[in-house]
């Protein structure tokens, strides 16, 4: 009969509207929402201050293994009684321009600020993951440094792609300037067959890059503490 | 630091801090050598890696009293190799040091440190404080430029022992568990966040708490409340206790069960059908006066009254009263039923014959002739052994029955009746007379020397007994009384006085019921023939005394002379010698049926 069908028809309607009430709802949901990586739609996108935390968490991190790495180091080299012959090193990242104290820091502009970050942290990707491969094929290292070694490396390269998202995110606010480029200058960045290479020691690189990952850290928190100064600053 | 000896010590450099890693200062020491602790004498000297071309100055800012070399923001580069060299008078260096600025930051302590009282807790002996301050105004935290970690120590003020918290970035902190009266001292100090060098403590400040909070009003209520509430449960389980019994009578009032006056209702139990058919056809109108009182306890108990002039009360009398109405035409003999009382203690050990017999015991009959034997045929009431059985004793009967009724029954000819194999006595007349119920037949045959020999057995068994003094012995008389089909199915007058005058006669133990056989002085012949001729004859106005049968009786055993021995309905007294137990009825022979279960028993 017709109103059977026709009942049969709403009913399977209010049944179906239902479940998609209920799903729709659980997809919906508070925290459910993937974080934008692009710029797609329907994602909840962060703060520019939960960006910053973020990195500046990464980059707090990473310093804090570079530190471990080279106190451990330091157990196995003794330093030369000559300090000046330690000072005479020369990191390999000497050549990018870093403002040597706070007010230079503050006086730099955003741009230039998040330039130079990006140019430190894309200066030490290959370095570090040589650094790691020579780890690990010597023995004399333990897993622990050698494990120490691969998480410096790697979060690394994360914390450029993370600072690079904030940049991005800071030129979408119009906070900066589209200027910023992750273009590494030639410079910085060493032929990986260079002989110059081998002659760095293992205990230079690490401190070398102790003291990059602490700019990184000051830089980073100097410019969110200059742009969105709400927490932690 | 360099030292040439343990006994001379150079002048040299104690140690380079920065406090807010935009300057520093570096402190040096003359050592042994006093000569040269006259200011000017020393000089440092710092190279700062900052170009590639990079000369040795001079301190930019010397310190003399206390020593200090002073380097101001403008001559402070962070993340710069700093050189700096202690050197005396011709240049002789005598000592060096090299570091970055980053690495001797040591932080001023935190300042404005005060606590706050957060709670107590409920017992009122430790409590838990917020201690919060202001980071150093030295260390520029608001720019970013200085991360600092926090770490409070706190200890009672009268211990050495510090205890250390975990070093954490906010500026406030709780501390747990204090104790109250007691006086603590919290100081606080901090460093650069991923390094490693401490800076000095803070001034302490002094945490106590004194007892004012002491006793919290929720305290004691929790107390009261508790125990009030312990109390109350107490009180009503006592109350339940003692008062049990009003409690089950309202929580499970008892079930009104079926309470006929004068009836247990034990009898109402499976099995004991005969019991109550005796009571209630047979003996209504005496169970009132002595059926004792079963429920004692319970006068609330109502009764139901089983109306013996009613003849619509009492099923069971329906049936035998219109049994006989059917065959007579009389109407139903309910004056019958006034005299005669008969309970008869119900149990019947089935198989075994010697065992285990119920008494009937007399009613009180008017007439003391017709005494007890309705009661042998009619089933009897259990428990009222004690009542009946002193009806029993009182029932008269001349002591001498006993032979009198032996010979009475040796005497008596060989009569048979011609009626069914099963006869039920409906009622007994007053004058003595039996009413059978009709339309069963009664197969009967005697054996006068088994009876004899039975008689005799018993004899013995009784005068072995008698000497325990047991009132069963003077169990109700089985007799079989053969109605004469002819004579109206009623008994002669004489045969109801011999009937009558055999009660006492100690066969109490007769578990069956042994058609006697017929006296010698009477045909045996004819006996041995009628042994084989299952019917009683008709017309032999003698009955001899027959112990009474009900409707049905379970054929127990033939004799080797072809003798039935009979069970009789549940009226069998307990064995005399064996002590009185009220013994399980057997599912005997319900008024007018053989049960199927005693079909088995019955033996060829």
């Amino acid at each position: 009969m017709v109103s059977d069908s026709s009942l049969n028809h709403r009913l399977t309607l209010l049944f179906l509207v239902l479940v998609c009430l209920v799903f729709c709802r659980n997809l919906t949901s508070i925290g459910a929402a993937p974080i934008c990586t692009n710029a797609q739609t329907g994602c909840q996108a962060l703060s520019l201050a939960n960006l910053f935390d973020r990195v500046i968490q990464h980059s707090a991190r990473m310093h804090g293994i570079s530190n471990d790495l080279h106190s451990e180091f330091e157990q196995y080299f003794l330093p030369s009684k000559n300090q000046i012959g330690r000072v005479s090193r020369n990191c390999h990242t000497s050549t990018i321009l870093t403002p040597n104290g706070k007010e230079n820091a503050q006086r730099m502009a955003r741009e230039e600020l998040t330039e130079v970050i990006l140019k430190l942290l894309m200066a030490w990707r290959d370095p570090l993951w040589r650094f790691h491969q020579g780890m690990a094929h010597n023995h004399d290292f333990n897993n622990f440094s050698s494990n120490k070694a691969l998480e410096m490396s790697d979060m690394v390269h994360e914390l450029r792609k993370g600072v690079e998202k904030v940049a991005d995110k800071m030129q979408m606010l119009g906070i900066i300037s589209n200027s910023v480029s992750s273009q590494v200058s030639p410079e910085a960045l060493l032929p990986s067959d260079s002989a110059e290479w081998h002659l760095m020691r293992d205990y230079d690189l690490l401190y070398c890059f102790r003291r990059d990952s602490n700019k990184v850290q000051n830089y980073l928190k100097i410019l969110k503490c200059r742009i969105v100064p709400e927490h932690g600053c | 630091v360099r030292t040439s000896g343990w006994d001379s010590l150079e002048p040299h450099f104690t140690e380079c801090i920065s406090r807010d890693q935009e300057t520093f200062r570096c402190w040096w020491s003359p050592g042994s050598f006093h000569n040269l602790s006259s200011p000017g004498a020393l000089k440092v000297f710092y190279l700062r890696k900052v170009s590639p071309v990079s000369e040795w100055k001079e301190c930019p800012e010397y310190i003399h009293s206390k020593r200090e070399c002073f380097f101001d923001v403008n001559y402070t580069s962070v993340w710069v190799p700093y050189c700096i060299q202690l050197r005396g008078q011709n240049n002789i260096t005598f000592d060096d040091a090299c570091f970055t600025v980053e690495n001797i930051v040591r932080p001023d302590p935190p300042v404005s440190l005060n606590w706050t009282l957060l709670n107590i807790s409920p017992s009122g002996l430790s409590y838990d404080v917020m201690v919060n301050w202001e980071p150093p105004p030295t260390a520029d935290v608001e720019a970013g430029w200085m991360r600092i970690v926090y770490e409070i120590q706190y200890r009672e003020r009268n211990s050495t022992y510090w205890e250390a918290l975990e070093v954490q970035p906010h500026t406030q902190k709780t501390i747990y568990g204090l104790h109250i009266g007691k006086e603590y001292e919290v100081h606080i100090r901090s460093r650069m966040q991923a390094f490693s060098k401490f800076g000095e403590f803070s001034d302490p400040i002094f945490i106590h708490v004194t007892e004012l909070y002491s006793e919290e009003t929720t305290f004691p209520l929790t107390f009261i409340l508790v125990f009030g509430t312990l109390g109350i449960l107490i009180l009503l389980m006592l109350i339940l206790i003692f008062q049990q019994q009003r409690f089950m009578m309202i929580l499970l009032p008892p079930v009104p069960a079926p309470k006929i006056k004068g009836i247990d209702a034990e009898l109402l139990k499976k099995g004991k059908l005969d019991e109550l058919n005796l009571i209630l056809s047979g003996g209504i109108g005496g169970l009132h006066t002595y059926a004792p009182d079963f429920y004692p306890d319970e006068p609330w108990v109502e009764f139901i009254e089983v109306d013996p002039e009613d003849s619509a009360a009492g099923e069971k009398e329906d049936h035998q009263g219109s049994d006989t109405q059917r065959l007579l035409g009389l109407p139903p003999p309910v004056s019958l039923n006034h005299h005669l009382n008969i309970g008869c203690s119900s149990t019947i050990s089935f198989p075994d014959d010697d065992s285990g017999r119920a008494s009937c015991y007399g009613p009180d009959v008017p007439n003391q002739d017709t005494l007890i034997l309705m009661a042998a045929l009619l089933p009897g009431q259990a428990e009222e052994e004690e009542a009946t059985l002193d009806e029993v004793e009182r029932a008269p009967s001349p002591e001498g029955g006993e032979s009198h009724f032996v010979q009475s029954q040796t005497a008596g000819s060989h009569t048979w009746v011609n009626t069914d194999f099963y006869a039920q006595v409906s009622n007994v007349m007053p004058s003595g007379g039996v009413v059978l119920s009709p339309g069963q037949q009664l197969r009967i045959q005697e054996s006068t020397l088994s009876a004899e020999k039975e008689m005799q057995r018993k004899g013995k068994e009784i005068g072995a007994c008698e000497e325990t003094g047991e009132k069963k012995q003077k169990g109700l008389q089985f007799q079989l009384l053969v109605v004469d089909p002819e004579g109206g199915s009623y008994t002669t007058e004489s045969t109801a006085r011999q009937i009558s005058a055999a009660p006492n006669s100690p066969t109490p133990s007769e578990g069956y019921q042994t058609i006697p056989p017929q006296p010698a002085d009477a045909k045996p012949a004819a006996t041995a023939e009628d042994n084989q001729s299952p019917y009683i004859l008709p017309d032999s106005p003698q009955a001899p005394f027959f112990a009474p049968v009900g409707d049905y009786t379970v054929v127990q055993e033939v004799d080797s002379q072809h003798s039935l021995l009979l069970n009789p309905p549940p009226n069998l007294s307990p064995h005399p010698c064996m002590p009185q137990q009220p013994l399980k009825a057997l599912p005997a022979t319900p008024v007018a049926y053989v049960t199927p279960d005693l079909l088995g028993n019955l033996s060829p």
